[in-house]
């Protein structure tokens, strides 16, 4: 090989420890001096130097981004209590030995694809499974709010179409981590947009995207918090749907590859490994893009035809990455070899390692079988998707690229794929013993005034601004929407959402149910429980719309600070221990998950880390969406019951943030109390004993009742002292009212079914607290201590909904 | 018996078409979803149906303004060929960007003049929105109108929309008027009771809260709200149809079918 | 090369204009009293007057709610078209090259479908006419804080 005007060599051969760590970096190839010496060993053994192609291959290949090395990596473990006891435990994989083993140990009949294609894949009915995937774009996001975060979702749009042979999109779920939007303006740091722009942009670039790809956005949730400030987290998820007969990729030697869709430019290039640097002030500005949502459309028009007419053997999309990545994922076990000059460009002057590396958006890469050449290229030209062919897969293990006729790359697939060194990193855990707090005593007006509070809190208040500009019943199969009301005017909050995919399976009554927990406050002091309060919360909002615990599938994304930091990887160890704790508690296992690290950025040479975050996303299957329930109150005269015990827990609670008490408990999970309680509720949903249901999460029980009544307009009574309360850590009202206990529902039953409805919780904690009145005000009464407190719901209603009326 | 066949058009952007689709086939007609390249490369296949649907969407990303691309590349392509449809009295439906695109090309209020004299603007909020409207149907108002999509109705029914451009205006003052006087406006933005709303149940800024339009003969039908969207019972926000199980989207495209059967 | 500029007519909401308006209330900045939204597009390649003319009326333009003004560039800063926008100043934002823009994309296939099958370039832009007596500073400060991202846009101040 030599060096042209297109592809330099690059001296590697002779370089000291030093040399390469400083190529590595002015290079921005973010590679490890453990890695760059992995690299020159290997060229040392094929007695050349590398050129620029394949250093970057190299690069993108073993990036964070595509490899999750920090994750599989070794991590050495140190749990410390207060009293300085230690236990030590090293993780060979962190991620095979927590959430996957969760999931290979449930070994669930139902989960056709995990952890090994571009989204899981669960049974749906005979015939279709359904898959879902859930991203982040967070980088982008905080420089291009607009244009990241639609390429957020462009790009896990594309990871549905490349599952298997391609699934087609149904839904999308977006959930977002801001920093505070009334920040002052000079408090913002130079160079970084401030939050409220950062959210409008990030919902205007999911809006239009979302929008015009067709697929509806039915669920989501907003966390703002200051830690988020000039890094936000951007999460996408994309559900679809795919015959199990197309779920099986199969890449055969002389099978042709071809490139489908958007043009490649200079978009993004060091996406991947960018996406994995920490931000400051003078990022890279080929790293963002912006995206053409009716390219993807096309594409997706085009290429189910292709799979359904069995046109193609592989697909899979390009992301981070790029063609790398995608060519380099099929032809892992083949070998490769492309024409790099074949590879239709937007505009002239891009080196052979850009093209090659480039993450531009919406392309798909197929590996056709030579006698479907004609066939497929006709799909797709024929609504104007441009497909071209750039090579073929071989079967020598190789990756060669060519370009102009000069061989640019040489390299074993074997090597690109194993030959990255495991890293070793030291990981610590302090855990502290959390106190209950001073007992929070109020008055009735006292209370009120937190419940309204409570209610126009930016984590609680409505996100009604966000959800309408979303089309979230495009495809006309949202049964169970995002807003909810018992007539179409006043909305509360959904829940979970459920899909009803008829127009793809005729005649079908079985829905997906999509729902999702995070709840970042709790993390800031205890990872673990905020973790497994995140999968507890996620499973709660699906049975709380009807779904059964036993065909729920969940996702992890993990948003994390700096992974070198013994703490910051100690609180994440922590974190993957609830998952895998919790995955085999309630018997869920974990189908796909994705992991966003460095989230980390510096401001005049100080480095912050954010709140580290745990998004758990829950798809499940319901067999009849008819027997599925929304939260708004239904009839004056039903019954209200609080299902599970209310525990003193609020360490990261709503209260204690308004009240600003530095002492609590934070919410823990008790799998065993909660599963049984899951399946009864599903029981009696099921058998339409249950009026309405809502989970009880951030602000407790009273903001989840207020919500109930706002949204059906219709107002309760609700005896206080009647609530099922631990006995070990009395509660005051208060504490009753605002506790955030995991485990509990509210749920409306008529009076006739209440025997029925009881009969089924037996051996659960529950009680009756009150019922649906035929006034327009909510009524929360304790007798013993004499407290009451009314409000109408049309001032609740207000102050829920007037914070975010951007 | 004749099968009813559907023609849906599609092209870049098009995504409303598999639940338009599935509304005209719960309605027992026979669907094909066919691209605009497909149809331009054979022009006359399009009279091979009975009823043709311009579905919502985002043609060509609505980019310059909504369903203005494609309504020039159907008028400017297929324009002679629509026009004689619409002319000859087959039902004709345009749903969100298809209304678009049926009043930038002209087809509606007036196929005879095929000439755009009013439009659909971006809603008074300047945003996207998607939600739940009630509409007050014609004859509501006045006597029952010609149109032959919008027959059997009640007087007050709920659909969804999901638009960012769809504040109907007439180009002036007479051609509002003219509207008026032949009952061509089928369906306005209402509140529960009839009455006239307020936002954002008067989701756009419409003029006289037009929602949707027919021409003077009835068979050429545009409407911003997606009826395709409520065909089932389940659909609807708080479950409600009628027997229990249909939405009354699902009437607007039986009456279409059964329009095409009977005649 | 052409530049052709869409306007609202009188009696018609510029809903965006006063969108932007109260965001621009938002930063803090209360001499800002009207703002007016024109899309913009640059066309360049041998079409004719005539042929932007008609790509104005019949494509870029909305017939019952738009005016519009086409201007050959050479002639751009001699000719001033809309006298009442003389007051205001002008804040002009498009992405940068090698940016995508959708937009572009799309103008160039429906020039094609108007019949004009010649080989064209585009560039779109938005503007906005700003009333109120500002600085340059604040000008600024409502291009970079709102309108424009200067990472991926580039804006002028007229």
């Amino acid at each position: 090989m030599k060096s042209t005007t297109n592809c330099k060599i690059i001296e590697i051969l002779n370089l000291s420890d030093e040399q390469l760590a400083e190529l590595s970096r002015k290079n921005v190839l973010s590679l490890s001096l453990a890695e760059m010496k992995a690299v020159l060993d290997y060229f040392k053994k094929l007695k050349r130097n590398p050129t620029d192609v394949e250093m970057e291959t190299i690069a993108q290949t073993w990036s964070e981004h595509c490899k999750h090395k920090t994750l599989t990596g070794i991590i050495e473990y140190t749990e410390e209590e207060e009293s300085g006891k230690k236990t030590k435990r090293t993780y060979n994989n962190l991620l095979k030995e927590t959430i996957f083993k969760a999931t290979v140990e449930l070994n669930k009949e139902w989960c056709l694809s995990v952890f090994e294609d571009n989204a899981g894949v669960i049974d749906f009915d005979s015939k279709n499974g359904v898959a879902f995937k859930v991203e982040t774009h967070n980088h982008p996001s905080a420089l291009e709010p607009y244009g990241g975060s639609a390429t957020g979702i462009g790009g896990v749009i594309r990871d549905i179409l490349g599952v298997g042979l391609g699934a087609k999109p149904l839904a999308n779920t977006d959930v977002f981590c801001f920093g505070d939007p009334n920040t002052k303006a000079s408090k913002v740091p130079e160079g970084m947009h401030h939050p409220k722009r950062i959210a409008k942009g990030v919902v205007s670039g999911v809006r239009d995207y979302g929008n015009r790809m067709g697929i509806p956005t039915v669920n989501g949730a907003v966390c703002f918090d200051e830690g988020y400030m000039a890094n936000p987290l951007v999460y996408c998820g994309t559900m679809g749907i795919i015959p199990k007969n197309k779920i099986e990729k199969k890449v055969n030697s002389g099978d042709l590859i071809l490139v489908a869709g958007g043009r490649t430019g200079r978009d993004g290039i060091h996406g991947a490994t960018f996406s994995s640097v920490e931000l400051d002030t003078e990022s890279d500005v080929s790293a963002v893009q912006i995206g053409n949502p009716i390219v993807e459309k096309k594409v997706l028009d085009t290429m189910l035809k292709a799979r359904d007419l069995n046109l193609y053997r592989a697909v899979t999309d390009c992301g981070a990455g790029g063609l790398s990545s995608a060519i380099g994922e099929l032809g892992e076990k083949t070998g490769a070899v492309v024409y790099l000059d074949k590879v239709p460009l937007k505009y002239d002057g891009l080196y052979p390692w850009e093209i090659w590396i480039s993450e531009a958006q919406e392309r798909m890469v197929f590996a056709v079988p030579p006698e479907n050449k004609k066939k497929i290229v006709e799909i797709f030209k024929k609504e104007n998707v441009e497909a071209v062919f750039v090579g073929e897969f071989t079967n020598d293990g190789k990756l060669i690229l060519v370009y102009n006729g000069d061989v640019v790359t040489s390299m074993d697939m074997s090597f690109l794929h194993g030959g990255i060194p495991k890293p070793t990193r030291p990981a610590v855990c302090k855990t502290k013993e959390e106190k209950v707090q001073k007992p929070v005593k109020m008055n009735s007006s006292e209370i009120l005034e937190v419940l309204k509070a409570s209610l126009a809190d930016l984590n609680v208040c409505s996100k009604e601004w966000i959800i309408r500009q979303y089309d979230h019943e495009v495809q006309g199969q949202t049964i169970i929407k995002p807003l909810q009301g018992n007539s179409i005017e006043v909305s509360g909050p959904g829940d979970a959402a459920v899909v009803l995919p008829y127009t793809v399976v005729k005649g079908t009554k079985k829905g997906v149910v999509l729902s999702n927990g995070l709840n970042p406050q709790y993390g800031k002091i205890n990872t673990y429980k905020m973790a497994a309060s995140a999968i507890e919360e996620s499973l709660r909002n699906a049975v709380a719309v009807g779904a059964d615990i036993e065909k729920i599938s969940v996702l992890d994304n993990f948003c994390w600070g700096d992974p070198n930091k013994p703490e910051i990887l100690g609180s994440l160890v922590r974190a993957a221990n609830a998952c895998y704790d919790m995955s085999k508690a309630f018997g869920v296992p974990f189908i796909s998950g994705k992991d966003s690290l460095n989230n980390e950025y510096s401001i005049g040479g100080k480095k912050y880390s954010i709140p580290p975050a745990l998004l758990i996303s829950a798809m499940g299957v319901i067999e009849n969406v008819a027997n599925t329930v929304t939260m708004p109150l239904k009839n004056k005269g039903n019954k209200i019951f609080v299902l599970g015990i209310t525990r003193n827990e609020f360490g990261g609670s709503v209260l204690a943030k308004i009240k600003n008490i530095k002492t609590g408990v934070v919410p823990d999970v008790y799998p065993e109390e909660s599963k049984v309680l899951m399946k009864k509720i599903y029981q009696a949903i099921n058998k339409n004993f249950v009026e309405s249901c809502h989970d009880c999460s951030e602000g407790g029980i009273a903001i989840a009742i207020s919500e109930m009544a706002f949204a059906s307009g219709k107002g309760v009574n609700i005896n206080i002292d009647a609530v099922e309360v631990e006995i070990k850590n009395p509660l005051t009202v208060a504490e009753i009212l605002f506790s955030e206990s995991n485990g509990r529902f509210i749920v409306e039953v008529k009076p006739e079914n209440e025997a029925t409805f009881m009969e089924i919780l037996n051996g659960s904690v529950f009680a009756e607290v009150g019922y649906v009145s035929d006034e327009t005000k909510i009524v929360f009464e304790s007798k013993k201590t004499k407290i009451m407190v009314q409000e109408q719901l049309e001032v609740l209603l207000n102050a829920w909904q007037n914070t975010i009326d951007w | 018996m004749k099968k009813i066949k559907v023609l849906i058009l599609r092209t870049a952007g098009t995504n409303c078409d598999y639940e338009t689709q599935a509304a005209f086939e719960l309605c027992g007609a026979v669907v094909d979803c066919v691209h605009i390249n497909t149809l331009i490369e054979r022009k006359d296949k399009i009279f091979e149906y009975d009823i043709l649907a311009f579905p919502g969407g985002f043609s060509y990303g609505d980019d310059i303004a909504s369903g203005k691309i494609l309504a020039n590349e159907v008028k400017n392509k297929l324009g002679d060929e629509v026009r004689e449809i619409a002319l000859s009295g087959k039902p004709i439906i345009g749903i969100c960007n298809g209304f678009q695109v049926l009043v930038k090309m002209g087809l509606l209020p007036d196929p005879k003049l095929f000439e755009q004299i009013s439009t659909l603007s971006y809603n008074d909020s300047d945003k996207f929105e998607c939600r739940w409207v009630y509409l007050k149907t014609e004859k509501k108002v006045k006597n029952e109108s010609s149109c032959i999509w919008t027959k059997n109705l009640p007087d007050i029914i709920s659909l969804p929309i999901a638009h960012g451009e769809g504040k109907f205006i007439p180009g002036d003052k007479k051609l509002l008027d003219i509207l008026n006087k032949n009952n061509q406006i089928v369906f306005r933005y209402s509140a529960k009771d009839g009455s006239d709303p307020g936002y954002p149940l008067a989701p756009n800024g419409s003029v006289e809260q037009i929602a949707g339009i027919c021409n003077t003969k009835g068979n050429v039908f545009g409407l911003m709200p997606h009826p395709e969207r409520y065909v089932f019972a389940l659909q609807h926000p708080a479950k409600e149809g009628f027997d229990g199980k249909y939405g009354c989207g699902r009437i607007i495209f039986q009456n279409a079918v059964n329009f095409v059967k009977w005649s | 090369m052409f530049e052709i500029e869409i306007f609202k007519k009188k009696g018609f909401k510029n809903s965006h204009g006063e969108h932007v308006l109260s965001d621009i209330f938002e930063l803090a900045i209360k001499d800002i009293t009207k703002v007016e939204y024109s899309p913009l597009y640059l066309i360049d390649g041998d079409i004719n007057l005539s042929e932007a003319k008609m790509t104005a009326v019949e494509l870029l333009s909305d017939k019952i709610t738009e005016s519009y003004a086409v201007r050959r560039y050479s002639d751009l800063n001699s000719k001033t078209v809309n006298l009442q926008m003389l007051s205001a100043s002008v804040i002009e934002v498009c992405y940068k090259k090698g940016v995508t823009d959708t937009v572009v994309e799309s103008v160039m296939k429906a020039v094609k479908d108007l019949g004009i099958d010649k080989d064209i370039k585009v560039r779109a832009a938005r503007k906005y006419y700003l009333f109120g007596t500002v600085s340059k500073t604040v000008l600024n400060i409502i291009a970079t804080k709102l309108l424009a991202n200067t990472l991926v846009q580039e804006y002028k101040i007229k």
